[in-house]
């Protein structure tokens, strides 16, 4: 990260549902707009040896926001988060207001709609997961993600990974946001990919419900910021362009 | 050594193209499947074919835990061991559920658990899996990142409210209680032995050892196909500085007896094909829920290229009956083939409780009655006499074996 020269303005990006195999086309663009990128590691889905789940997601959010500030010296800033990054910056919103100036939720896991259960994604076998979070295939720094560690320890470091964002969302990836949403009060954009399997985009409801914008992305899955890397680039960035001096 | 009956209560009418029109036996099982006259029908035959164990000079009578499973009608197998409990005299009672991590709080096991041992009048050995994937983690949906640390912290809770001379507290991280105070305490005391059912884990094998439980190698692919298992298992006893003694073990094998092995694969082909084939349908997906092997684990699988060819092959359900009888899944044949394997196995293994399946798939209530009579009165006889030095210290007070 932090590759472009610096405008002085960072913006936070939590990474979602596969964790974040390697700086994305999004993200580069959003650094090509003036933006320093930071991307907290975040215990687990980065496939490191010995992590173990917290019990409950009280404590997930006191490993994240442990990791969050050691990573970023420089809050309050914008937040972007994606799947189960996103329903963590929702609560970042919620329950750190003194940390957010803006928020930007991609497909945020945190509501579960019965008429509208969406794919089971770990009730897949696990080689056939990873090509049902994105629209248009499976890109490479997924793909290749953890191949670097070998034959034998890539594998556990993806099943790591996957431990990690499973014990965040089992069973529903529900974790209560529509009892406080409504608390959000930086400004919030919500995007939505139309194709979206896991979180069907019908479920986007429940977020416009409590006054939060939606925007749905044409021809993109649920890693929406994959599959259609220009356009919900173009969408950040002049979201974001009311919040460059990070104030 | 000893010598089990188990059941596990499976749904007998299937329809015959069910493997090829429905994706899972297991947890999103279509349940109009199920017709509720049949299901009545089968508790009663199947509780008669558990007594009649005891009958056929079976020294323990086991049951089991399972949910939304159509070849495990047990939810509760506790209701079912307390009409054993009272239907039976000698032999002792064995549940190998509760999965305690699906109960909140886990008192209810402890309290169930020692109703029962006081209705047999202290014959129950408790058994207590961590619990399949599918049980656990999807039919019960309990996050796979906790379900072993729950489940460790529900065994701990249990044997407190069983032992415990005055009501306590329990600031556990799952499960917190201002009184536990389990009434009635078990008849068994300090409390029932305990057995843990599990499939190969490292951690299981290593919390067996080191607590002095049984542990009870539940695969359904018998006896060639758990080798690997039962000898990481002792590995790890040695390993942790326990003695070898044979009843530390119980291992579970169908099995097919008749007169002749001719006779034997004739008669038992059917019911091992509905089992194999038919009943153990699992859809993949279920099988491997993030978060529920343990790190150790996943590492030593990945590494096992050879049982991922295994599971493979388990996983298309078109095994041939041949399959089954060579690669040991069913010991099938006269009393005098089946004897000698079966001893061969308990030597190999080092075993002292032998969990028999001599119900399988849809096997006809006379087929199986056939089948536990012949191997009480001729199989049976030649295997008690192992492991006659060693003492089974996992064996209920005031269950008497034969």
């Amino acid at each position: 990260m932090n590759e472009q020269p610096s405008h002085g303005a960072t913006v936070v990006y939590l990474p979602g549902i596969a964790g974040h195999p390697a700086n994305s086309p999004a993200l580069d663009a959003l650094g090509d707009a003036g933006w320093d990128v930071v991307v907290p590691r975040i215990p687990g889905l980065d496939g490191r040896s010995g992590f173990q789940p917290p019990d409950d997601y009280l404590g997930w959010l006191t490993v994240v926001w442990d990791s969050l500030d050691a990573a970023v010296d420089t809050l309050p800033c914008p937040v972007i988060g994606a799947s189960l990054g996103g329903m963590l910056a929702a609560d970042l919103a919620v329950l750190r207001p003194e940390a957010v100036t803006a928020s930007v939720l991609l497909a945020p896991f945190g509501i579960f709609d019965e008429a509208e259960p969406g794919l089971d994604i770990y009730a897949l076998p696990a080689a056939e997961r990873m090509s049902h979070l994105f629209a248009k295939g499976v890109p490479d720094p997924f793909v290749e993600r953890f191949a670097e560690l070998g034959p034998d320890d890539g594998p556990v470091a993806r099943y790591l990974s996957d431990v990690a964002a499973a014990s965040l969302l089992w069973p529903l990836g529900d974790r209560g946001q529509a009892g406080r949403i409504h608390r959000i009060g930086c400004p919030t954009l919500v995007l939505w990919g139309e194709l979206d399997e896991l979180l069907p985009v019908a479920m986007s409801a429940a977020w416009a419900e409590h006054g939060l914008p939606v925007e749905v992305v044409a021809g993109a899955g649920h890693l929406l910021e994959w599959d259609e890397p220009d356009g919900v680039a173009g969408r950040l960035v002049e979201f974001l362009a009311d919040f460059h001096d990070g104030a | 050594m000893k010598l089990l009956w188990f059941h596990l209560m499976p749904y007998p009418e299937l329809p015959q193209d069910f493997n090829r029109k429905h994706r899972s036996v297991w947890v999103d099982v279509d349940p109009g499947l199920f017709d509720p006259e049949v299901v009545a029908a089968a508790y009663e035959r199947y509780i008669d074919q558990l007594v009649h164990a005891e009958q056929c000079g079976f020294d323990g009578i086991c049951v089991n835990e399972h949910h939304g499973n159509g070849y495990g009608l047990m939810p509760s197998p506790n209701v079912i061991a307390s009409i054993l409990a009272t239907r039976t005299s000698r032999a002792a009672i064995t549940v190998l559920g509760n999965s305690i991590a699906l109960y909140d709080p886990p008192v209810r096991v402890a309290e169930e658990m020692a109703m029962v041992d006081l209705l047999s009048h202290g014959r129950l050995i408790s058994g207590f899996p961590v619990g399949t994937s599918m049980d656990t983690c999807y039919a019960y949906s309990v996050n796979p990142g906790i379900l072993r640390r729950k489940y460790h912290e529900g065994v701990d809770l249990v044997l407190k409210a069983w032992t415990a001379t005055e009501p306590f507290a329990f600031n556990g991280r799952f499960t917190q209680m201002r009184y536990v105070n389990a009434l009635p305490r078990p008849l068994q005391r300090p409390h029932p032995p305990i057995w843990i059912p599990g499939g190969g884990s490292v951690e299981t094998w290593d919390y067996c050892s080191t607590r002095d439980y049984v542990y009870a190698a539940l695969s359904y692919y018998g006896h060639l196909m758990a080798k690997e298992t039962v000898g990481g298992y002792w590995r790890r006893v040695e390993e942790n500085g326990k003695d070898p003694n044979p009843y530390r073990l119980a291992f579970l094998q169908f099995i097919g007896v008749a007169d002749t092995d001719q006779e034997a694969h004739k008669l038992y082909k059917e019911p091992a094909e509905y089992f194999f084939n038919r009943s153990l349908h699992v859809y993949p997906g279920y099988a491997d829920p993030p978060g529920y092997v343990t790190e150790a684990s996943a590492r030593a699988r990945y590494k096992s290229q050879v049982r991922a060819v295994v599971r493979a092959k388990q996983a298309k359900h078109d095994l041939t009956w041949d399959e089954m009888v060579e690669k040991g899944y069913v010991v099938v044949g006269s009393p005098d083939t089946v004897r000698e394997t079966l001893e061969d196995v308990a030597r190999t293994f080092n075993c002292g409780h032998l969990l028999t399946m001599l119900q399988f798939g849809n096997m006809s209530d006379e087929l199986t009655r056939h089948n536990s009579k012949l191997f009480g009165e001729k199989v049976a006889p030649g295997l008690r006499g192992l492991f006659a030095d060693a003492e089974d210290h996992w064996w209920p007070a005031n269950a008497v074996p034969v």
